[in-house]
């Protein structure tokens, strides 16, 4: 494996930091040889300083679509941790649909939600389910809108292709979720297409503005922002509250916290889980 | 002592025997079959890591049916198939189906040996990473309590010191009775 030169970590790890908004820590030389050295053998580099001078002049910009998905994390699950799952079919979903829902039965309810590393989709997919689960035969009735983001494209492409091998899809699926919204597909399985319908799927760099989005009722910002230095985390979630309408939720990682980071959201409880409004 | 269970199911005595042989000089656990209804039924009714199963097979339950059965039982179940030169297109369509592998006959058992010894490392790495993932998710729910017990009191510390501010900078109420509020909220926080 290629070794990376302690002069090259600052530059490399600034680069990466540059298109994605993730920090290396520069201490870890393994992580930067272990995520980037096929990538330089690849391409002939003899140095991670050749490869970062490479992917600079690559006006294609296919060395740093390559870096970028090397060195984003895409371990996801369906149902990662079933509290968010659990708050948004108990709670969040029917407060919002009765938030949301007009005075004319002929007018449809309108719910946007967005997953904002969507990774390869099972986040999007298991809140897809959640819905089609609560809502059951008066879909109809309903205009969910459910956008799926992420940096790296090799996941974006995965995420709506909806395609997951079975080591994928073991943990958190139940079997009978599994048969009722996967098709068995060679030794992988395929998500239906009544669920794919419901998601759309593009790439997006957290770190540039997002405010063409439009606003959203239920924002999923989990397990992302830990990449990220806490400057970059506190201009993240200031961007989400800019983009969560004013009686909107979201939804963190188990793990993460807001303390300190955006004063313009409060914690809420509910059963074991935690989800954040804006302050009045 | 190797740890998968393998279940070999061909018509042919000779093919069965000389299989099971083989298989338990490498210490496998072996079960058999002499066709694919008791294929079927085996596994059914034990726990099988590999089948190892002729394509053509006399009756209606041929390499193809076990394949099918076995990975609507249970995902985690290896085929491989064992197949004359002649029906090697099939073999290949069974791959497709989710068979892990297909070996021509006759049997070369270094190959036989080889494939096996990459499902059970195969099997470990995945056994690894599945122990890996339970125990993260086990810390990540004990740090998840705590920090979500942590982010709430955060929170309602916060709005304590919002409402003492308030009172703090109210100077329409006079000195003495701002002093004995801020004392009443903060007496409230314990």
């Amino acid at each position: 494996m290629l070794k990376i030169q302690p002069a090259e970590l600052k530059v490399i790890a600034q680069y990466i930091h540059d298109i994605s908004g993730i920090y290396l820590d520069q201490s870890k030389s393994y992580l930067f040889e272990t995520r980037l050295s096929s990538i330089a053998e690849e391409h002939g580099c003899n140095s991670y300083q050749e490869l970062y001078q490479k992917a600079r002049k690559d006006a294609g910009k296919k060395i740093e679509r390559q870096i970028i998905d090397a060195i984003s994390t895409n371990e996801t699950l369906f149902f990662r941790d079933n509290g968010p799952f659990e708050l948004l079919k108990h709670k969040l979903l029917p407060e919002m649909i009765d938030l949301r829902t007009p005075n004319s039965p002929r007018l449809k309810t309108n719910i946007k939600i967005w997953s904002a590393a969507s990774s390869t989709g099972q986040e999007l997919y298991s809140v897809a389910m959640v819905i089609k689960d609560l809502v059951g035969n008066q879909m109809d009735q309903f205009n969910f809108k459910l956008l799926g983001t992420d940096i790296s494209d090799s996941a974006v492409k995965q995420a709506s292709y909806g395609k997951y091998n079975k080591f994928e899809i073991e943990r958190g699926l139940p079997r009978q979720t599994l048969q009722k919204y996967f098709t068995l597909f060679g030794d992988s399985w395929k998500v239906k297409d009544e669920l794919r319908a419901m998601v759309n799927f593009r790439k997006l760099n957290l770190m540039l503005p997002f405010a063409g989005l439009g606003k959203f009722d239920i924002i999923l910002c989990r397990n992302v922002a830990i990449y990220f230095t806490l400057a970059d985390r506190k201009k993240l979630f200031n961007k989400l509250a800019d983009s969560l309408t004013d009686d909107g939720f979201l939804l963190i990682g188990s793990t993460e916290s807001l303390t300190g980071i955006c004063p313009r959201f409060v914690p809420k409880r509910h059963l074991r889980a935690i989800f954040y409004q804006k302050k009045n | 002592m190797n740890n998968l269970t393998i279940l070999v199911i061909d018509d042919d005595p000779v093919i069965r025997r000389l299989l099971e042989q083989r298989l338990l000089k490498e210490k496998y656990k072996v079960l058999l079959a002499e066709d694919g209804y008791v294929g079927n039924e085996t596994l059914a009714n034990n726990h099988v890591d590999v089948v190892l199963t002729d394509l053509m097979m006399p009756g209606d339950i041929g390499g193809i049916e076990v394949l099918e059965f076995a990975k609507g039982l249970e995902r985690n179940i290896e085929v491989i198939l064992i197949t004359a030169h002649s029906s090697i297109n099939t073999a290949v369509e069974a791959m497709k189906k989710g068979a892990s592998d297909y070996l021509e006959k006759p049997i070369n058992f270094t190959e036989l040996f080889l494939r096996l010894e990459k499902i059970s490392t195969m099997r470990g790495l995945v056994r690894n990473a599945e122990d890996l993932r339970q125990a993260m998710d086990v810390t990540e729910g004990t740090a998840a309590e705590t920090i979500q017990n942590l982010e709430i009191t955060a929170a309602s510390l916060q709005s304590h010191i919002d409402s003492i501010e308030n009172i703090a900078n109210n100077h329409e109420i006079d000195f003495d009775e701002r002093v004995a509020l801020i004392l009443k909220d903060i007496q409230s926080i314990h």
